[in-house]
């Protein structure tokens, strides 16, 4: 049965039961007469709840809710349990929702926010799942696009600030001219960047961002016009952006780029496309434009970009919608988690039915008079379900409230840097979210103790004093498969909880190939225009390492181009010399980073083989470079690479000499396996064509606390350069925590959904093995009295309760392994399908299910048979 | 039964009806109305006796490989009730077409 006509029948609860037949034959007709999509069904809602409750008037509810207040009010235990368990299923499921919400669902703030796409590639066949533009493709497209109204690049950059002589580095972007158009922003103050600005010669220019303007500028208005040194260059600043607008998010200031029309560069894709859809435009429709304008760029190109690469790499544009670009890391976590509160609430109702459940039939004398005295059945639905709804809304509200601290309380916790983090809140579309859960979750757990009322069993309910009736064991039936359910809910939260702590596990006990402890590492930019020469550089390089060195307690200290587990991936196609890949395939993507002499030993990393860099290495004479254990078992298995030559893919004039062999290190990622890594100098080359590293990091291994060295390490850059700020200073055990964040999180927020699933399961079985136990007091009476041993009875009650939980347990795991799909890409070093994960938290909760039945399988043998039947 | 109001809502679907509108989403998409809204207007419609529900021939569903579909018609009590809808219609078209609120300039 397709979704629609499910969505009718289970509606069709609602309509009174003379009408149902016809009502869903109705609809059936209409939907199967109009295409019958889920928008069209949705009507049903309104239309069974208006004959549900064409009877009601305004003063018959209010009589309702004052009645259900009052008959809540006299159970306050009953009440608050409810209640508490509502309000904490409802206010997770509130959490999350709003984080998801704010994250995932609401468009990006911008005019039209929704047209923005990514105008991206991606390669799959090289592990990259982004690949942006070249100066080259980024003019080719531009030139080309009819699909999208507005196209442009940008590179996020820190930059260098002097005001009044006081260093600063900003976060920065450099954008081509269009950047401002395609997000249909303008300046506050001044202009965008005009076209041609963005090309080389023209005159440096910077917008600057609202909150750099408000706080190094005094939200001076007459900065428009005035010049200000940037990286060593004095850049006239043309206009402000207004209050909020921050895209990429750390960019405080936006300078245009400086590409060389006559000579772009064709194949260095390190510039991020975004782009607005034009109005007739679909992304599809898009899409396809972008992949045959890329095919035109690799025919005009071939050498930069042949077709052969383009299909080993499975190289192909890759147009979606720009939020994509920014969630596309917490997506899967944020719908998991979503998913486990969903769980968690499910099993709150089940709980909370079965107290109705339970509280139903001690009310069936009361059921039993008020239909004796005219009450219809009608009335009686409409009695419970208000009593439900109040309830369900006041655990609404309470959870809303739970949730609106919970969630500043959990960005405030969480160590992962979520994007988007200030759109969250508690806005329309929450709360709506959070009124629709709690009515569901009200007629859910409201519709149990009615669809267990039958009329037939009044009579005999009035006879026979309220107990035992066929009513009675459908409910029983009813609380039966609750508890199943919940069993079932419970163990697929604990096996996801389990495979995340796993994962976590694997993740800490993963040796990165370097030591974090007592390790202090910070960034410094050289600014290009006073670090124009390679001697400059070079002589910063040495003094700056040596007086880091020279700082008491420093036992070393290094500089390297990129951080492990930091910094952004840095890969070329490599090939051994001696054994040159083969015409149109792809050589191995290898990172490159660049090093400091003394940089293993910093970071303690093992020299397997030969020497470490020097100073001097790179230089006109020795190009020598030292590769990681991965690149020699790659390149020369079972022989030594020492001595052998490395060269960038198709290079046949630069060769590198490998000097030393280091061993491995996870540089990208705890969780993936060590990449391949090639160590170069700092600066190499010959004039003029000389590679200078200006972005650095330094690291100090330092004996104690690696904080405490900070003052002493900025006065020592201060000492080589006071303009050169020092920028992000921290140990190298917060980087490798950092890089766990996202997992420990997930498996903290996974942990605490489960206990509460498994307390409240444990409740859940508790309650109805207490309840047998309580019908059946009279039964187990009479048989001890025969004579059955005290053993016997705990036995069977017990049995009783595992039988419930066997039940849920077999359908939990069937479920765990369904859904274990989801959580896979979440998960390291432990299979989503671990039979030991699955065993053991079967085993855990089948123990946790046992101590449930027990507690009152053991009040059972200890009834006294006399007093059990002087009850009667 | 209680009592019945003509309101805009039943006015619209009542004149949909008898135009010739005999189905709940035929109806629906004739007077723009979510289903949501219609619906309950038939109901009460029909309840009123201003309507009549009928069901197709389910043979004739049946050779068209759909389920049957009920029908709309209007009563005779319907019938008379359709001018006082039409006024009802009127009255709002008159609210929207007047421009401003008209002077009474006192003699």
């Amino acid at each position: 049965m397709d979704a629609p006509r499910l969505w009718v029948r289970l509606l069709s609860v609602l309509v009174p039961g003379p009408e149902r037949e016809e009502w869903v034959e109705e609809w059936d007709g209409e939907l199967a007469a109009h295409g019958g999509t889920m928008a069209q069904a949705w009507g049903a809602l309104p239309d069974a709840w208006y004959l549900r409750t064409e009877g009601w008037t305004m003063e018959g509810m209010l009589r309702d809710v004052r009645a259900a207040g009052k008959a809540l009010a006299r159970k306050p235990f009953f009440t608050a349990l409810a209640g508490i368990t509502l309000a904490v299923g409802i206010g997770a499921n509130t959490a999350i929702y709003s984080v998801v919400d704010g994250v995932l669902i609401d468009p990006l703030p911008y005019p039209e926010g929704g047209a923005l796409v990514s105008v991206n590639h991606t390669a799959p066949g090289l592990g990259v799942p982004l690949v942006p533009h070249s100066e080259g493709s980024y003019l080719h497209y531009l030139e080309r696009f009819r699909t999208l109204s507005s196209f442009a690049v940008f590179d996020e950059d820190n930059v260098n600030l002097l005001t009044a002589g006081v260093p600063e580095q900003v976060g920065g972007a450099r954008v081509s001219h269009a950047f401002f158009d395609v997000l249909g922003t303008a300046p506050l103050l001044g202009r965008g960047f005009a076209v041609g600005e963005d090309r080389v010669g023209a005159e440096p220019v910077a917008v600057l961002g609202y909150a750099l303007w408000q706080q190094t500028f005094g939200s001076d208005r007459g900065v428009v016009g005035s010049s200000v040194e940037m990286d060593g260059v004095p850049r006239r600043v043309v206009g402000v952006m207004p209050e909020g607008f921050a895209f990429p998010a750390a960019a405080g200031v936006w300078v245009p780029m400086s590409i060389d029309d006559a000579d772009p560069d064709l194949g260095s894709f390190n510039v991020v496309g975004i782009g607005r859809l034009a109005p007739e435009a679909t992304l599809t429709g898009a899409n396809e434009e972008m992949q045959r304008l890329l095919l035109a760029f690799s025919d005009a190109h071939p050498d930069e970009l042949s077709r052969d690469v383009l299909e080993q790499a499975g190289f192909r544009a890759d147009m979606k919608p720009l939020k994509d670009l920014y969630v596309s890391d917490v997506r899967q976590a944020l719908w998991v988690l979503l998913g486990t509160v969903g769980f968690v609430l499910l099993i709150a109702c089940a709980n909370v039915a079965n107290l109705f459940l339970v509280r139903a039939e001690g009310r069936q004398r009361e059921q039993a008079l008020r239909t004796a005295l005219g009450a219809t059945r009608s009335d009686m639905v409409r009695h419970y379900l208000t009593e439900s709804l109040t309830l369900a809304l006041g655990g609404g509200v309470l959870g809303l409230a739970l949730a609106s601290v919970g969630v500043r309380g959990l960005l405030k916790l969480t160590p992962v840097a979520v994007p988007r983090a200030s759109e969250i809140g508690i806005d329309a579309s929450v709360l709506l979210f959070t009124l629709a859960v709690s009515v569901g979750a009200g007629l859910f757990f409201g519709l149990f103790p009615i669809l267990g009322y039958r009329r037939a069993d009044l009579s005999g309910a009035l006879k026979e004093g309220g107990r035992s009736s066929t009513g009675g064991k459908e409910r029983h039936r009813a609380r039966s498969a609750l508890v199943v359910a919940q069993v079932a809910l419970a163990l697929m939260l604990l096996v996801g909880s389990g495979l995340m702590a796993r994962s976590f596990s694997a993740m800490r006990s993963v040796d990165p190939g370097f030591e974090v402890a007592d390790r202090l590492a910070f960034r410094v930019s050289l600014p290009s225009a006073e670090y124009a020469d390679a001697e400059t550089t070079r002589l910063l390089h040495r003094t700056l390492q040596e007086r880091l060195a020279a700082i008491p307690g420093v036992e070393a200290a290094a500089l390297v181009s990129a951080l492990p587990l930091a910094d952004t991936k840095n890969a070329s196609p490599i090939e051994p010399e001696d054994r040159p890949t083969a015409e149109g395939q792809l050589a191995p993507l290898v990172n490159v980073r660049q090093v400091s002499p003394g940089y293993f030993a910093a970071l303690g990393i093992t020299l397997a083989e030969g020497r470490e860099l020097t100073f001097d290495d790179g230089g006109d004479l020795t190009r020598a470079v030292v590769v990681s254990e991965a690149v020699a078992r790659t390149f020369w298995p079972g022989q030594s690479a020492l001595g052998r030559r490395i060269r960038g893919q198709g290079d046949t004039q630069h060769a590198w000499e490998v000097v030393g062999v280091a061993s491995d290190v996870r540089f990208e990622r705890l969780d993936r396996e060590p990449e391949l890594l090639v160590y170069l100098p700092l600066i190499y080359g010959n004039p003029p064509n000389v590679i200078q590293t200006r972005q650095l990091a330094a690291v100090l291994h330092v004996s104690g606390d690696p904080l405490a060295f900070v003052p002493a390490a900025r006065e020592a850059l201060r000492e080589v350069d006071p303009r050169l700020p020092m920028v992000d200073p921290t140990t190298m055990e917060k980087i490798a925590r950092d890089a766990m964040a996202a997992t420990s999180f997930t498996a903290l927020l996974l942990g605490i959904a489960a206990g509460i699933a498994l307390l409240l399961g444990t409740v859940g079985i508790y309650g109805v093995v207490s309840y047998v136990v309580s019908r059946r007091t009279q039964e187990i009476g009479v048989r001890m009295a025969l004579g059955a041993p005290a053993s016997q009875v705990l036995r069977e009650v017990v049995a009783q309760g595992m039988v419930l939980t066997g039940a849920g347990v077999a359908v939990g795991l069937l479920g765990a392994w369904g859904v274990s799909r989801v959580l896979a890409t979440l998960l390291y070093g432990v299979s989503a399908t671990d039979p030991a994960t699955y065993a053991a938290t079967a085993a855990a909760l089948t123990g946790v299910a046992a101590l449930a039945s027990w507690i009152p399988a053991r009040r059972a043998a200890r009834v006294d048979p006399v007093v059990a039947l002087r009850a009667e | 039964m209680g009592t019945f109001r003509m309101t805009q809502i039943t006015a619209l679907v009542l004149r949909a009806v008898a135009q010739g509108h005999r189905h709940g989403f035929d109806v629906m998409e004739a007077c723009d109305l979510p289903s949501g809204t219609a619906y309950p207007a038939l109901r009460r419609l029909e309840r009123a006796g201003l309507l009549r529900a009928r069901w197709e021939n389910a043979a004739a569903a049946h050779a068209e490989g759909r389920p049957r579909r009920r029908t709309y018609e209007l009563t005779a009590q319907g019938r008379t009730a359709l001018p006082d809808a039409e006024e009802k219609l009127a009255q709002v078209r008159r609210l929207l077409e007047v421009p401003a609120p008209v002077q009474v300039r006192r003699a």
